[in-house]
């Protein structure tokens, strides 16, 4: 392969992969040729991927908001990309977010107080208990 | 390719279940999402206590994008080859799909257009992988819930395309056949035929649930009778070096995992490997 030729087919592909990502997480309107109610399907299938993710990253927030925590993420992810720094930062933004909504509850914890990796505390046990 | 190792039956380890895994019979390997771990750390806990007795450990990446229009990151592949160091991996694991364009990022694993021209930027992709791990490289077959319009290869064909320009190794993923017979009317017999089964490095089988006709691989359900049915089907065709259950949240009792263990042996009527 040509570094030319795989230049351009490279700036296609990623073309192309950029509209559909753009219309399934960003709101972008759906690109041609694309089952819309399989686009839908997928982009809600994305935010669930997502919301379960932030629930594991944030486990005591998702406790506070009760039973209105998958309504409220629909709401906040729909056409809002995941940003960068992975579930940990979806989970900050998504708490910026309620803020900004005066949804977040009073009870809700500050990030830092969220679960660190289980093993991880359990790897810092053993190591106490020798 | 010269050397698969045989693996036997195995089950995707994750912190959530990382006692009962460690604690569980029948279990002859593992694997861990390669993102998960942090080399510089160390082996979380029960990982390095199963390496002790012996046990192989898979890294299974999720997020080098493959599929993707940009080669993959150096500090991705770095990672992954140190997760294969770190556990001293017989092979690696990742995906046939893109996770991310430009900066957007899909946050899961998205099917790639079947073209011949996406066929290339994929194989340069994975040769430039292949030249940063240590260690063989296995690609799997994504679910997917959407099709690419004007896509001009089969699923089977674009994987046989791989496999013959690269010498990449195969982990299929018998649920996501069944997958994509559901949401596409695909044959599964047609999908195993179409592929070099002989490059097989070992399967992936999960379960999950249909909602309004189309299939949802949330590895979150007990294994259905379809895809230990492709799982028979793949057994027809090749002797598979491992087979592994993922199971990805609403984690049931350690006795239903086991029992999904149990189900597996008895559809490759194997006897246990060690």
């Amino acid at each position: 392969m040509t570094d030319g030729g795989a230049g351009s087919a490279r700036e296609r592909l990623a073309a192309r992969q950029a509209e559909l990502l753009t219309a399934l997480v960003a709101g972008g309107p759906p690109p041609e040729g694309f089952d819309p109610v399989r686009l839908r399907v997928q982009r809600d299938s994305l935010i669930a991927k997502r919301r379960g993710l932030v629930a594991r990253a944030a486990p005591l927030l998702v406790h506070a908001l009760d039973g209105e925590f998958v309504p409220l993420f629909a709401g906040y992810a729909d056409g809002r990309p995941k940003p960068a720094g992975g579930s940990a930062a979806d989970a900050r933004a998504f708490t910026a977010w309620l803020e900004a909504a005066g949804r977040l509850p009073e009870r809700a914890p500050a990030p830092a107080e969220e679960a660190r990796p289980r093993w991880w505390k359990r790897r810092l046990r053993r190591g106490r208990v020798g | 390719m010269s050397s698969i190792p045989r693996l036997g039956v195995g089950i995707g380890w994750r912190p959530e279940i990382d006692l009962t895994v460690e604690r569980m019979a029948g279990v002859d390997f593992v694997e861990v999402v390669a993102e998960q771990l942090a080399p510089r750390h160390g082996l979380p806990e029960s990982l390095r206590i199963l390496r002790e007795r012996g046990m192989p450990v898979i890294p299974h990446g999720v997020g080098l994008s493959l599929g993707g229009a940009e080669p993959p990151r150096p500090e991705r592949l770095e990672h992954l080859a140190a997760c294969a160091e770190l556990v001293d991996a017989p092979l690696v694991s990742e995906h046939v799909a893109f996770v991310r364009a430009g900066d957007l990022d899909a946050g899961h694993l998205m099917p790639v257009p079947r073209t011949w021209e996406a066929l290339e930027v994929v194989a340069e992709n994975v040769a430039r992988a292949q030249a940063a791990l240590p260690v063989p490289l296995a690609l799997e077959n994504v679910s997917a819930l959407l099709e690419w319009p004007g896509d001009e290869l089969t699923e089977e064909r674009f994987l046989a395309e791989l496999v013959a320009r690269t010498g990449v190794l195969l982990l299929v993923d018998v649920a996501n056949v069944y997958n994509n017979q559901v949401n596409f009317g695909l044959s599964p017999e047609a999908f195993l035929d179409g592929l070099p089964l002989e490059s097989l490095a070992y399967v992936h089988v999960a379960g999950g649930y249909a909602k309004d006709g189309v299939w949802h691989d949330t590895h979150t359900r007990a294994v259905p009778a379809q895809v230990h049915g492709v799982l028979a089907e793949l057994c027809a065709r090749v002797d598979p070096p491992g087979v592994l259950l993922e199971w990805d949240g609403d984690y049931p009792s350690d006795a239903a995992l086991a029992a999904e263990l149990g189900r597996i042996r008895e559809t490759t009527g194997r006897a246990r490997v060690g």
